[in-house]
């Protein structure tokens, strides 16, 4: 069986090809998502409507779309950021934590004068998610320790900091919930008079170009670009090694920082005790998809913006269990990551068996 | 009598580029047949057909007069063929007994690790080339790796065994040591196919050769000892290689000095020991010696990548013991590593990122945050034709370099404007002739221009064909330095094992 069927890895992948597999493996992935739904007993034209019309064609699921983008494109381009340069930052989710801690910090004990409270937040924030991870780059190239599990176990660390926040000094003495003060009107982004979607998609998307300079156009980028495939030979020709990898690093926390910032500043309004769950899981597979590329990252964002999107929708209006979202999301992400195999290898049926 | 194997008008091609084109080779029982050819001549692609790893496109195969059909490397053991080859197959961490009972189980019918010591051990005995079955086969030299994959090629019933390139990772003694027991593998019957590139081989040890060139066969089943080395080579390359010129140049001043230098080495390795060093303008010091003596501690020491425990080294009188790898290049010194897609180039970059690699630090395709691509492409259009790398432009990815067109691109790199000392690791590696002779040619030229250059290499030849001076190394210390007239043979090979 399959014996003439030949997997040849490709020299060159074309970009019409790799935008062809992508929108592929989301076709795809819709099918059998759509088969699972059906099968959980939604009507085939709810589906439809769910997840074209409301998400994509319906101006308050685009809203709401956009909304969720937001942080997703800001923590995309952090993590391809120290990715790229093979510095496995899997605590994405924690620099956002210190991020949204160092804003609603400024916030809620006013510091500075009114009119630079908001740019201080989002200052704040990118320190503090910078701040975070220069402990794990800090050890790992001075003394070796494994920044994979440094950055996850931060991570945990910063989520009890921010539930100890918020059960206890920084609780709204408003409520028995366990959120701080809401934040004063100047503090918040502004709103762009479409759903919830706020300015910190301007944020974002600026990111994504600062970033799409620095990463492919600058001699930084093209430094961290050496490194990341051949840590060796880049040191061997004398790039600066130890210097781009911090600041690449750096820059990974401090973007997850701001996305953090922008969460509470744009979003929630305040530091709740969920709002930075999940981020680091969608981080990586977004920069893993987008090949850490920053363009890519703000469309992959987007796509998966989407999705999540539409998972709401179902969850809400036909209650389906958590669970049968998280599956859809999941097969919807897995066949998008399987496309990337028909990418890099292309596969031949032989016409004649080989010769028995 | 029949012959032992026969491929004839043998073609193949691997996605559209062909390889083998209407290639034949014959052999017959009793003998020793040589298979010469540059790399990419089909050499190996001819003998995996054999093995069956490919199938061919077209073509014949007759074992022992019968036509047969090879669809995979178990019906090419059950009809007696055997290959082996240059990575060999063998689990590291178990003992050669388990090695062969999981190779041979079937064969040899036994199920237990004792049988598998037994059989090896008899076969050893049988054709003069003993093992140790309970030694564990990461813990033995490659050498003795080898022949356990012999043994085990023969405990598979082989009595057609193909060799591909079995002396590449031998020292001359190994080598010489393989290649008698080849011979007197002949003797008792057996048909052996020696892949090779080395001349002398085909001339000393086999009855007949073979010579591929693009996938054809250009000298069927001459008569090895009527060969010369010339005239082997011209159905190799099919062209007269220049020879390299003597250097007409005076050694000048010093270039680089390395005085009572020790590098202590983590791994179990030797390091390098108060060795003592001077290179002048004008001359190719070789550094003869047995990999693993010391000398990859060496290079790294002098690039600047590991630091050393005690000595000096001066760069044209500067000391640069201390300073980083980005000085020393500045500096005037360059590399090339013995690895060059490991530690040279980035293969998942296109050619002229990695040409202009060390210019951008350098700020020569601009200072500050940006720097012009363009530029860097122009200029390595230009730097692609003087160093005659065909087949490539700036932006194909430097990984579907040939061998030889990589090292020419990390030549060209390296001895962009400012080189004065050039530290080369085995820089002909896995090149075939031309390539070789273009890169010994280059780093002539350079050292003709006023450099000074280092010359690390396994390869005798290469020591003795390119340099002014040779330094032996063993164990991490210089044992021995001769001018080059008065260096021979014999004694740099008897220093170079530590017997002098």
């Amino acid at each position: 069986m399959l014996e003439n069927v030949v997997l040849t890895r490709r020299h060159y992948v074309p970009w019409r090809l790799r935008v062809r597999n992508f929108t592929g493996g989301i076709a795809s992935g819709l099918v059998i998502a759509f088969a699972i739904l059906v099968a959980a007993g939604v009507s085939p034209g709810a589906i439809v409507n769910e997840f074209i019309v409301q998400v994509f064609l319906n101006s308050r699921g685009l809203a709401q779309t956009v909304t969720t983008a937001t942080p997703l494109i800001m923590v995309g381009l952090g993590a391809a950021a120290a990715l790229k340069l093979r510095f496995w930052n899997i605590g994405v989710g924690g620099q956002v934590w210190l991020g949204a801690l160092g804003s609603t910090w400024i916030a809620i004990n006013d510091i500075g004068p009114p009119e630079m409270r908001l740019p201080l937040m989002l200052a704040v924030s990118v320190v503090a998610g910078s701040a975070w991870i220069a402990i794990p780059v800090f050890f790992k190239l001075r003394y070796g320790v494994n920044e994979i599990i440094m950055t996850l176990l931060l991570e945990y660390i910063a989520f009890r900091l921010v539930q100890h926040l918020v059960f206890g000094p920084w609780q709204d003495p408003n409520t028995s919930f366990p959120v701080s003060e809401h934040l004063d009107s100047i503090e918040r982004l502004g709103r762009l008079g479409w759903g919830n979607a706020h300015s910190g998609i301007w944020i974002a998307l600026g990111a994504g170009v600062l970033m799409w300079l620095l990463m492919e156009r600058s001699r930084f980028g093209y430094y961290a670009e050496a490194i990341g495939l051949n840590p060796v030979t880049a040191k061997g020709t004398g790039l600066p090694v130890t210097l781009t990898i911090v600041l690449a690093v750096l820059l990974s926390g401090g973007l997850a920082g701001l996305a953090g910032g922008t969460i509470v500043a744009g979003a929630e309004y305040r530091l709740t005790q969920f709002l930075g769950q999940g981020y680091t899981f969608s981080a990586i597979v977004i920069a893993f998809i987008a090949r850490f590329r920053p363009i890519p990252i703000v469309i992959t964002a987007f796509v998966i913006a989407g999705i999540f999107t539409a998972g709401e929708t179902l969850k809400v209006f036909y209650s389906l269990s958590e669970a049968i979202v998280i599956l859809i999301e999941s097969v919807i992400l897995f066949s998008v990551l399987v496309s990337e195999f028909f990418s890099s290898f292309r596969i031949r049926v032989l016409k004649t068996a080989p010769a028995k | 009598m029949a012959k032992a194997l026969e491929l004839l008008g043998l073609s193949k091609a691997f996605d559209g580029n062909r390889v083998l084109h209407l290639a034949s080779l014959e052999i017959e029982w009793g003998e020793v047949h040589a298979l010469l050819g540059e790399n990419g001549a089909g050499k190996s692609t001819i003998m995996n057909i054999a093995n069956g790893v490919y199938a061919a496109d077209a073509g014949e195969i007759r074992v022992d007069g019968r036509k047969v059909d090879i669809s995979g490397p178990s019906d090419a053991t059950s009809l007696g063929l055997g290959m082996v080859h240059q990575h060999f197959k063998l689990v590291k961490r178990f003992s050669v007994a388990e090695n062969i009972l999981l190779s041979c189980r079937r064969q040899l019918s036994i199920t237990s690790v004792g049988e598998a010591a037994l059989a090896v051990a008899a076969k050893g005995a049988e054709v003069g080339f003993p093992v140790k079955p309970d030694a564990v086969v990461g813990e033995l030299s490659i050498a003795e790796q080898q022949r356990v994959e012999i043994l085990k090629v023969l405990l598979l019933g082989a009595k057609i065994v193909i060799l591909d390139e079995p002396t590449a990772v031998l020292t001359e003694e190994e080598s010489g040591s393989v290649l008698s027991f080849v011979r007197n593998l002949a003797l008792h019957g057996h048909a052996v196919v020696l892949i090779t590139h080395k001349l002398r081989e085909v001339i000393g040890y086999s009855d007949r050769v073979t010579v591929m060139r693009y996938g054809k066969t250009v000298l069927k089943g001459a008569t090895a000892n009527e060969q010369t080395a010339e005239s082997l080579a011209m159905h190799m390359v099919g062209e007269h290689m220049p020879e390299i010129k003597p250097l007409k140049r005076q050694p000048g001043e010093e270039r680089l000095v390395v005085e009572r230098l020790s590098v202590s080495c983590l791994n179990g390795g030797v390091g390098v020991n108060q060795v003592n060093l001077s290179v002048r303008s004008g001359e190719i010091l070789g550094i003869a010696g047995v990999g693993g003596n010391g000398q990859q501690e060496l290079m790294d020491c002098l690039t600047g990548l590991r630091a050393c425990s005690e000595g000096i080294i001066r760069l044209n009188g500067r000391n640069v013991t201390f300073a980083s790898v980005a000085i020393r290049r500045n500096g005037g010194l360059r590399a090339i590593p013995s690895d060059r897609f490991g530690s040279g180039l980035v293969g998942n970059m296109p050619v002229f990122e990695n040409l202009g690699m060390t210019r951008t630090t350098s700020g020569h395709y601009g200072r500050g945050i940006f720097f012009s691509r363009a530029r860097m492409r122009q200029e390595a259009e230009k730097a692609l034709a003087e160093y005659g790398i065909l087949g490539a432009t700036p932006i194909t990815p430097t990984r579907l370099l040939s061998g030889g067109n990589a090292q020419k691109l990390l030549l060209a790199r390296e001895l962009e404007e400012g080189a004065s000392i050039l530290v080369a690791h085995s820089p002909t590696r896995g090149l075939d002739v031309r390539a070789c002779n273009a890169v010994h040619t280059t780093i002539r030229d350079a050292v003709e221009r006023g450099a000074a250059c280092l010359l690390i290499s396994e390869d005798l030849e290469e020591i003795l064909g390119l340099s002014t001076r040779v330094a032996v190394m063993s164990h991490g210390r210089i044992v021995g330095e001769f001018s080059v007239g008065e260096a021979t043979r014999e004694v740099i090979g008897k220093l170079m094992l530590g017997h002098a």
